[in-house]
């Protein structure tokens, strides 16, 4: 039994090849049962952004790696845009570690990525429902969503933001008791201004407003964001209702000066006013920042923000690595209690010990010369007692894994047998 | 015993500190793990202590300003006990048990055996009147410390500075938040006192100087919460003015207590 990963990552491929082996949950679905004739029993697959891979268990010694990739490759039509090279492929404990690393985030693009674990339980589920996670799929990556659960319970991977829109959410939940009851201006509609937007949202924000030049893309994200589009000439009027205010557009003067801050202040009772300003060239007068209650960052800051918290993160990397060898460690003691050696062993020993017990109890029984042939005579019944259990126990290697494990257990039940797991086995 | 306890009371209070400190800067497991019930067991051996003096002397320990510091030292960290249970949040312990160890300091190193009490310190109003006040100045306390971490957090916030007070801190919202229901607190606390110091003073001295410099400091003190309380909740004032003025407030209460009584006052001294 061989575990194999073969997949594509930002780590092996740059992103227009990667896009081209990206699956979709109907794609999966169809390629999966397409694995079955190269002698794969249980299959899982996941498909994001920065990452495609397919853990496959084989009974078979030799891994059909290439035939796999061929698959891959075939299935997306991408023939002549990825080629072989650009998969990588991992086997046994290696491919096992590195599941229990991508369910972490420690191998995300983006630091302790949180979002990952959620769609490799996506591809687990999936192959589920194609029969395809069978007794050992359904260990390794039961195994695997502990470690990503115990990766964000027991450590700070997933602590501060890492990305720009993120963190300025971040720094507003600083200064905020509870955003429902506040109101953000997003001005701007492009891909950081949407995606600080869909931040805001995502943090329940009271109300969103949206404006741009272009009316209709801000008419567009505010559809997106479920916010309100206010006109580009209109924007003003509604800075004053605002607490939070996202600037992300090309301008070649200031479009927001302390002197419009100051009249708002006052108009607004003292509450916090919070600014980003996330335009090249800036947005936002940076003298604003001198004004009372007036929080004002640029993308430097947020940068710098960001920078950190992916220093802090990577410090918690070797806590992650200690969980995952612990893991690990738990797989392959769980893996080596499969093998059918030791069930076979302890059978033998357990006849063995009632034939030597039986022996000692009546030999004196025997006449002296006759002790001889009594031993050998009980030595053979045991042996051809126990020799097809043993034999149908060797073949059963060759067949599926749960029959295999059905009769290790009925042997071991009926007998009341104990293995004891070996500690160096590997996966 | 007495003097026993009171010798290991700023022990006690400096191991909470220390304890509160390593877990808030250099987010100790062990620490985060032992603050709380340290915090349960000094306040324990608190009780203890101001319950053997109660004994031995024969009266509440608020008849000096050195026993009230101990009895302030212990409402400040068991109003923070109760913060800390309530709001589920434990990070602003260390900046208000660092006061209360403070507190615990001075009165430690100054503190008398006062086997007897005036017949003037025997009165119902006097009772009130000192509850009342130890009350207040344990809201106030707790108003400064707050306030103290709101302008932290907020240098912090505006010179773009994210360390431990940045990721530790409640927001700048919840600090005022909780700087001002202890202001309105120690407001409404100080009022009570006032009045019932009055009505005492009236039946307990012949001719009161009203313009004893105690008397002055403590309507001082009133007048500013009494302000900050108004501008809250009249003129919606928010942010950094109110928090400095609460932290004034904080000072000019600690001096009217410690400095001015002590030398100051005419008759606000009783041995």
């Amino acid at each position: 039994m061989n575990l194999l990963c073969a997949g594509i990552s930002h780590h092996t491929a740059p992103l227009d090849v990667r896009e081209r082996l990206w699956f979709s949950s109907e794609e999966i679905r169809q390629t999966l049962p397409l694995l079955k004739p190269l002698g794969i029993t249980e299959c899982v697959m996941f498909s994001t952004c920065n990452r495609t891979e397919l853990y496959a268990l084989t009974e078979k010694s030799a891994f059909p790696a290439e035939e796999i990739k061929k698959i891959l490759i075939a299935q997306k039509s991408a023939k002549g845009s990825v080629q072989s090279t650009d998969l990588f492929t991992l086997t046994a404990g290696d491919a096992a570690r590195h599941l229990f690393r991508v369910a972490a985030g420690t191998d995300s693009m983006v630091l302790g990525d949180v979002q990952i674990l959620a769609q490799v339980k996506e591809g687990f589920h999936l192959a589920t429902e194609l029969n395809l996670a069978g007794f050992f799929m359904n260990r390794l990556f039961q195994l695997a969503f502990r470690t990503g659960k115990r990766a964000r319970t027991e450590t700070k991977i997933g602590d501060g933001a890492v990305s720009i829109s993120y963190a300025a959410v971040e720094l507003a939940e600083k200064i905020f008791d509870d955003l429902r009851t506040k109101s953000a201006l997003v001005i701007g509609a492009g891909e950081t201004a949407e995606l600080t937007a869909t931040h805001l949202r995502g943090k329940e924000i009271g109300t969103l407003m949206i404006t741009n030049r272009t009316h209709g893309r801000a008419q567009a994200l505010a559809e997106k964001v479920q916010g309100t589009a206010i006109p580009f000439d209109h924007w003003c009027d509604a800075l004053a209702e605002s607490d939070i205010v996202i600037s992300s557009v090309e301008v070649i003067h200031y479009i927001l000066h302390a002197k419009d801050v100051k009249a708002l202040v006052r108009k607004n009772t003292h509450d916090p006013l919070f600014l980003i300003d996330l335009g090249v060239p800036r947005n936002i007068d940076p003298m604003i920042k001198e004004l009372e209650n007036v929080f004002l960052y640029d993308l430097d800051t947020l940068n710098i923000m960001v920078d950190e918290n992916l220093q802090h993160r990577q410090a918690e990397v070797p806590k992650i690595d200690s969980i995952i060898s612990e893991v690990l460690a738990e797989l392959t003691q769980w893996y080596s209690s499969l093998e059918v050696n030791p069930t076979i062993t302890a059978l033998t020993q357990f006849m063995e010990s009632i034939r030597q017990e039986e022996l000692s109890k009546n030999i004196n029984r025997f006449d002296p010369k006759d002790r001889e042939l009594v031993e050998l005579v009980t030595k053979r019944m045991i042996n051809k007692i126990i020799h097809a259990p043993i034999v149908n126990l060797r073949q059963s290697q060759e067949v599926s894994l749960t029959e295999r494990l059905q009769k290790m257990s009925v042997l071991q039940k009926l007998f009341g047998l104990s293995t004891q797991p070996k500690e160096d086995a590997n996966v | 015993m007495n003097t026993v306890l009171n010798y290991a009371m700023p022990v006690f209070y400096f191991a909470l500190v220390w304890t509160y400190g390593k877990a808030f800067f250099a987010d100790a497991a062990w620490a985060k793990q032992v603050k709380t019930p340290l915090l349960l067991c000094t306040l324990a051996f608190h009780i203890l202590y101001l319950a053997m003096r109660t004994v031995s002397f024969r009266h509440p320990p608020v008849t000096t300003v050195f026993e009230i510091f101990t009895v302030l030292a212990f409402s400040v960290s068991f109003t923070y006990l109760i913060i800390e249970m309530r709001s589920h949040r434990k990070e602003t312990g260390y900046f208000i048990l660092n006061i209360a160890f403070f507190f615990q300091l001075f009165s430690t190193l100054f503190i008398k055996d006062t086997p007897e009490v005036p017949e003037i310190l025997r009165s119902m109003f006097f009772g009130a009147h000192v509850s009342s006040a130890l009350l207040g100045y344990a809201a106030i306390t707790i108003a400064g410390a707050y306030g103290l971490m709101y302008l932290m957090l907020y240098h912090e916030m505006k010179t773009s500075r994210f360390g431990a007070l940045y990721k530790k801190l409640p927001t700048l919202e919840t600090l005022e938040r909780m700087t001002f229901t202890a202001v309105k607190l120690a407001f409404l606390l100080l009022s009570v006192a006032i009045i019932f110091g009055f009505i005492w003073l009236h039946l307990a001295i012949v001719h009161p100087n009203y313009f004893d410099p105690k008397l002055v400091g403590t309507i001082m003190i009133w007048v500013i919460y009494g302000f900050l309380v108004i501008a809250k909740t009249r003129y919606g004032w928010k942010g950094r003015k109110g928090m400095i003025l609460s932290i004034i407030g904080f000072f000019i209460s600690i001096f009217s207590l410690t400095i001015i009584n002590i030398f100051f006052s005419k008759f606000h001294k009783f041995y």
